[in-house]
């Protein structure tokens, strides 16, 4: 009997490690590209094609100081944040007002609208990238930040009316109708009392718009044709066109570039994590 | 009608963006698709029915685009799946530094993607880049791999990053799939004399396995639609080895001024996505996930 106990946790032991290696490994390709750019960023030229260490045995900065001085790297920067900024708000105020009616009201058409957020994901971005090419010329709004902005709110819509119409579902309405009766307009129960309560919800939005509008690179690319109206994707795009073989430039807008998100995740991982779930089975 | 009357104001603005930024455009490019359209030549610019797609039907790249389709679809879906469930299996045991795994993991899906695929196009570069290199320090090969500049291995290059990429999304549906399954079913399982092999046969792979289904038709459509993958990583080369059909679409209306032929090629990517939306969709609302 004591041979075979010893037995069972030997094997307990064993599959702790083997499923620890696998984590690891798993872990070490998910990291990798992101270590090696940061590990590129501050290497000297001359360290850079023909070290193999992840630590720079003589680090500098001297590649983001030629970043930030001699590109348009901070105006790129300054784009990305205002147009993720306002797709982030416009998001949750279009969303929450969309989700409450999803949620509270049983109107005529609700099913309709509500598949239809969800089909319209699967358009692919060419088929409305050309023709949204044609239609922004023609009015002449193309090469202008607006153009972006109302492009990827509408793509947020999917997730944020969906995701907050779920969190409404979940808050009691005793509450809202005692407000009701106390003569409270819908719209400012909405704004004093549901959306407070629906905070979680709102985070997990404003981090997946955020990421979606400072993260896509299509609609940048198609819409925008001048080099200060860039966003930082389309900026790093420009880069490897530029400087093909100075990789230490490239990784280090890159590095900065990822700096945002990175923090923003580390800071809301269990946000996000709970969004991507709901997001997983809620498309 | 009266009493609804709030929700239809309050569904108005968005309804108003779907119609601006989706359907509009949607419409302009379904009638795009029926013209030729060249925008070096614009004068002679005529409707001319179904003949962009008869010639989308008997162009050779449109096959080939096609093709790199569906390989680009198959190979990152089904490598991507079979990693996200390893992982999802793991990190469902109560285990320590379980939270830093699932956040390590995770960094794929937030890492601005033409940041990654750049630096993967540098870590897979011939010359100088970390792979050739590792690979020749432990003498594996002797001269460097041309990961990027081989038709083939270009695709296996795409189908790696590709993985990468969605890995983690397929690890957070399958750990979601896993945490509804209670724990009681693997206890009958365990006292019945099960191995942890046939537990996970017979209980948990039968449990997750709708959800799966969900979550690989989504990220089908998504890989599908990817446009930043091949254009930033290959540029859809070498000699349009790596050029899927939205790529091929793109290439057609702006770098070769075919609007017309563009868009329509866009609108056969966009018959396929919704065939497998369809599908979708009906999974979806016998799961009743989406509860209306």
């Amino acid at each position: 009997v004591v041979a075979a106990r010893r037995q069972i946790r030997w094997g307990r032991v064993a599959g702790k490690i083997v499923t620890h290696f696998l984590l690891m490994v798993l872990s070490f390709f998910a990291l990798a590209p992101l270590l090696w750019a940061i590990s590129t960023a501050f290497k000297p030229d001359s360290e850079i094609t023909t070290s193999l260490s992840f630590l720079p045995k003589q680090p500098t900065l001297s590649h983001f100081n030629t970043v930030i001085a001699q590109t348009p790297f901070l105006r790129w920067f300054t784009n990305s944040l205002l147009v993720a900024v306002a797709t982030t708000v416009l998001a949750i105020v279009v969303g929450s007002l969309a989700g409450y009616a999803m949620s509270r009201w049983r109107f005529w058409g609700r099913n309709v609208y509500g598949n239809t957020l969800l089909v319209v994901q699967m358009f692919p971005g060419v088929m409305l990238g050309i023709p949204m090419f044609l239609l922004l010329t023609k009015y002449g709004l193309i090469d202008t930040l607006w153009a972006l902005l109302v492009t990827y709110l509408t793509f947020a819509l999917a997730f944020s009316v969906w995701m907050l119409k779920g969190y409404f579902d979940n808050i009691s309405r005793e509450i809202e109708e005692a407000a009701l009766i106390d003569g409270a307009s819908r719209l400012a129960i909405l704004w004093r009392i549901t959306l407070p309560l629906a905070a979680p919800g709102i985070v997990t939005v404003a981090v997946f718009a955020f990421l979606l509008a400072w993260n896509e690179f299509f609609f940048a690319y198609v819409f925008l044709a001048n080099n200060t109206h860039y966003t930082l994707s389309l900026g790093m795009y420009s880069f490897i066109q530029q400087y093909t073989t100075q990789w230490g430039n490239i990784m280090a807008a890159g590095t900065l570039t990822t700096l945002p998100v990175l923090v923003f995740f580390f800071l809301l991982q269990r946000a996000l994590t709970r969004g991507l779930v709901a997001g997983a089975t809620k498309g | 009608m009266r009493k609804n009357g709030l929700a239809y104001w309050l569904i108005l603005p968005s309804i108003l963006f779907l119609l601006a930024i989706e359907f509009y455009p949607l419409g302009v490019g379904l009638v795009e698709a029926m013209y030729y359209h060249n925008r070096v030549q614009p004068f002679l610019t005529h409707f001319n029915g179904i003949e962009n797609f008869v010639k989308a039907f008997n162009d050779f790249n449109v096959r080939l685009a096609l093709r790199t389709s569906a390989i680009m679809v198959v190979g990152i879906v089904g490598f991507s799946y079979l990693l996200g469930l390893i992982a999802g299996v793991l990190l469902n045991q109560n285990m320590r530094l379980r939270g830093v795994y699932r956040a390590l993991i995770l960094i794929p899906w937030v890492v601005p993607p033409v940041v990654s695929f750049i630096s993967w196009q540098w870590m897979l570069n011939d010359q100088s880049g970390i792979i050739n290199h590792t690979l020749a320090q432990l003498g594996l090969i002797k001269a460097p791999i041309l990961w990027l500049a081989k038709p083939n291995l270009a695709m296996v290059s795409l189908i790696i990053v590709g993985t990468w990429s969605r890995f983690p999304f397929m690890m957070i549906t399958v750990l979601a799939a896993l945490s509804a399954i209670p724990d009681e079913l693997y206890e009958a399982g365990a006292i019945d004399g099960g191995t942890s092999f046939s537990l996970f046969r017979h209980i948990t792979f039968p449990l997750i396995l709708p959800v799966s289904i969900i979550s690989t038709l989504l990220q089908a459509i998504w890989t599908f639609n990817d446009f930043g993958l091949p254009f930033v990583l290959t540029g859809g080369g070498p000699a349009n080895a790596t050029t899927p059909l939205i790529l091929l679409a793109y290439r057609e209306a702006f770098q070769r001024f075919n609007i017309g032929y563009g868009t329509s090629l866009a609108v056969i990517a966009m018959v396929f996505m919704l065939g497998l939306g369809a599908i979708y969709m009906r999974l979806q609302s016998r799961q009743g996930i989406y509860e209306l």
